[in-house]
């Protein structure tokens, strides 16, 4: 074997301190060098133009480099090696500029640490492998769950740049959480008029034939990787025709049951055939057979026969339907709801009238909710005074820890609304923190603030406020700490903190994916990859990774589409680095430590064969595993057994 | 005072298993900023702390090293999720077995030093030096010299 040894001087900065000629001297007399050369910046364009050259010239087995830190230029060297025509993974580097020139005090013990350090990579090297980066085809196109602001602007985004899309939301309509809104912090900008165009869009837009859209659906199996995840989607019964319906609401009007209406948080009631609200999209109405009286027994069809669209739109034979796409990608975008405000009993939800979560609130403000937009209290007069309590459940160990970073904004959004609809009304608010971030929100604070009508009050703990039934159907609310004040108000609404929508866990279980400590879709990365999650090719968009506002939601859509349009491209086939860890079946056992060690879930077992295999495309190669194996079965390619003994025994030889 | 004695003049064969993402990187912020250190600590390069089999250990005091040393990426920061957390099971495993050999528990030790933390490695580092200096050549290491 003919290994060369490449000693780069970094100007002065490594030959000052270490003497290269101490240090040739030592490594030459070792078996199988074949030389030892010297260059003063091997990574400049002159230094690789040397490399390149002597490397075909000389064409050694292997190429030691003792230069700066490999995580300057390893991979410089590499493409190097890779132009001269030499497999890059038979290059070993060694640091003696960071960790040997730079750190030590005395030259001649400096140059003994360079040697020791050339010789494991020399005893190192000779093991190495040649290694080849596999490709495997991928699918560009993506799988959306959750069409709400991340989710839409995800898909809009992948469908304008021609990647294909399928959209799964599981309830009737689209839009999330803001279409339910009447008006948006901060611009008090009228949520569903927001939505309409991205709505519209992906509906019947220019790019909308690359997105198909799911209402009513849900994703029940997960099975493959990165590039090729197939999945399959339950696809709910609507019984109504979405292409045939005109949404004009014939149909509704006879129907002769009914049942609360779930997107008005219970406040009324709707028809067993019904839109969610008024101005929902797609623009048709479903059947809630848990609620007509058909699936009850009865022969009703007063909503099909009342079609002006014929007899066929309504179609009480619609069954489930079970659709398998294969996708490359699987865009989270699930959605939050509220912390359980039961869950503090002091303020009286649930047990007390007209205290209302803020969702509920928002309904009710709402032109198209329960009360078509009308304020009042449960005796049917408008409320003199509001008491909006902030932080229900927020910044506080008992509950949940963090702030939602929302509520103060849209608990001022309330301010300004009910000071527009009710003119005369006091609103007093209770803060445990105020929390107004941006550099929009500040606005409707102030407006809160300088209203003559508006109190702010502070409070320590949310047990610190105590709600309970006062005079006439009043709520006096008792604040036991700082000012210690008691207000009286007709109408009280709490801001929960942002919670994980239900159906995260089972969601999060199917595709592996891990939950923090609050439930919410764990991140990659807090900073740097705040939109992967830890599965590969499975990004996280909105509030189902974080609280978070409708501006970052979007942005938060764009960044996932960003991930997919970058990572998998027609026809671009994967690149699966060779680092990874390989299972020798013959050697395997069966006994499955490696699965329960990978934190990537990147080995799967064969039931069959008894035996575990690796999925290299998940594997990251950090060789947990393979230190792991008790039948020494697995290898760390590059990383192997053999190769770190070897080093550690050319180092202390 | 005896121990001043053993450890005069001796300098301790060092091996650090060092990841590749945190205490690594580390290393070289000590070696950006310059603090010059002791050399005794020869680094062997791994993916992660979790690579590092306890045979690696015993592989480097059989072949002459007085001490081991493995950093680590700081509890919740390991690159790859909780490769750590199993060094660090495997570490204790580890240490009952050197007990065994009659080897001090002060000659193998696993610390967390962070891509940012050039200081505490160069502290570490020469704490570790020291700490083996004041034990003297590992006695197994003596035998074989002497033989
Ligand atoms: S990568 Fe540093 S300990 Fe795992």
């Amino acid at each position: 074997m003919k290994i060369g040894v490449y000693f780069c001087n970094c100007g002065t900065n490594i030959a000052d301190k270490i003497d290269p000629e101490k240090v040739k001297a030592a490594i030459t007399a070792l078996p199988d060098v074949a030389y030892f050369k010297t260059a003063d910046f091997i990574c400049s364009e002159d230094g690789k133009t040397f490399l390149e050259e002597d490397l075909k010239e000389t064409r050694p087995d292997r190429v030691v480099i003792a230069a700066c830190s490999p995580r300057d230029h390893e991979n410089t060297f590499m493409r190097v090696l890779a132009k001269a025509g030499m497999n890059p993974y038979l290059m070993q580097m060694v640091n003696i500029r960071e960790q040997v020139a730079w750190v030590t005090a005395d030259n001649e013990r400096a140059a003994q640490k360079a040697i020791t350090a050339i010789r494991g990579a020399i005893a190192r090297v000779r093991l190495h492998q040649p290694l080849e980066k596999k490709e495997l085809e991928a699918c560009p196109d993506a799988l959306i769950i959750g069409a709400g602001p991340a989710g839409l602007k995800a898909a809009l985004t992948l469908a304008e740049a021609g990647r294909k899309v399928v959209l799964v939301e599981k309830t009737p309509v689209i839009g999330g959480m803001p279409v339910r809104f009447e008006e948006l912090f901060p611009n008090m900008e009228c949520g569903p008029c927001m939505l309409e165009s991205i709505l519209g869009e992906v509906l019947h837009g220019d790019y909308a034939e690359n997105i198909e859209l799911l209402t009513l659906a849900e994703v029940v199996d997960v099975a493959g990787f990165y590039g090729n995840f197939i999945v399959k989607i339950r696809q709910n019964p609507r019984y109504v025709d979405t292409h045939q319906c005109i949404g004009c609401g014939e149909c509704i009007a006879g129907c002769p049951a009914s049942a609360k209406n779930e997107f008005n948080c219970g406040l009324n009631e709707r028809k067993a055939i019904d839109f969610p609200f008024m101005g929902a999209l797609p623009n048709a109405p479903s059947i809630d057979t848990a609620t007509c009286v058909r699936w009850k027994g009865e022969e009703c069809k007063v909503c099909k026969e009342s079609c002006p669209m014929g007899e066929d739109v309504v179609n009480f034979e619609d069954r489930e339907q079970i659709l398998e796409r294969n996708v490359g990608a699987v865009l989270l975008a699930t959605g939050s709801s509220l912390y359980d405000c039961t869950a503090i009993p002091g303020l009286g939800y649930g047990k007390l009238p007209d205290v209302y979560t803020s969702l509920e609130f928002e309904r009710i403000l709402s032109s198209s909710g329960p009360t078509n937009g009308e304020v009042a209290t449960a005796n049917g007069t408008a409320p003199r005074s509001i008491a909006i309590i902030h932080c229900v459940g927020s910044l506080d160990p008992d509950h949940r820890h963090y702030c939602s970073g929302v509520c103060c904004q849209y608990a001022f959004k309330f301010n300004h609304l009910i000071e527009s609809k009710l003119p005369q009304t006091k609103v007093y608010h209770f803060y445990k923190e105020l929390v107004i971030p941006g550099k929009e929100g500040f606005s409707l604070y102030h407006h809160a603030t300088e209203n003559h009508n508006a109190e702010l009050y502070r409070y320590e703990k949310i047990g610190s406020l105590k709600i309970s039934a006062g005079t006439k159907g009043s709520k006096t609310i008792k604040n036991s700490s700082f000012g210690k004040e008691t207000v009286t108000a007709d109408m009280v609404i709490l801001c929960p903190a942002m919670v994980p929508a239900a159906g995260s866990e089972q969601l999060g279980a199917m595709l592996e994916v891990s939950r923090d400590r609050f439930g919410f879709f764990e991140e990659l990365h807090g900073r740097l990859d705040a939109s992967q999650s830890k599965i590969k090719g499975v990004y996280l968009a909105g509030t189902c990774q974080a609280p978070m506002d409708i501006q970052k939601a979007m942005l938060q859509g764009m960044a996932t589409a960003g991930y997919v349009l970058s990572g998998l491209a027609e026809g671009k086939k994967l690149e699966i680095e060779p680092i990874t860890a390989a299972i020798d079946e013959e050697r395997c056992a069966g006994c499955r430590i490696c699965l329960s060690v990978c934190p990537y879930k990147a080995i799967g077992f064969d039931a069959e064969k008894k035996k575990s295999e690796v999925n290299a495309v998940l594997c990251h190669g950090c060789g947990t595993c393979v230190s792991g194996c008790p039948a020494g079965a697995i290898t760390g390619n590059h990383f192997t057994n053999e190769e770190i003994l070897a080093e550690i025994g050319g180092m202390l030889a | 005072m005896s121990g001043n004695k053993k450890t005069a003049g001796f300098e301790p064969k060092i091996v650090g298993f060092l990841c590749n993402w945190c205490s690594y990187a580390g290393a070289d912020k000590a070696g950006t900023a310059q603090t010059p250190y002791p050399p005794n600590v020869h680094v062997v390069k791994v993916m992660c702390s979790g690579r590092v089999d306890p045979q690696f250990v015993m592989e480097a005091y059989e072949n002459g090293a007085d001490g081991v040393i493995i950093l680590a990426c700081h509890p919740g920061d390991c690159h790859y999720k909780e490769g750590n957390y199993r060094a660090v099971q495997r570490n204790r495993i580890l240490k009952q077995l050197l007990s065994q050999f009659g080897i001090e528990e002060e000659r193998c030790r696993l610390d967390y030093v962070s891509a940012g933390e050039g200081e505490k490695f160069v502290r570490v580092i020469t704490e570790m030096v020291e700490s083996v200096k004041r034990l003297g050549p590992l006695s197994v290491n003596k035998k074989r010299a002497a033989v």
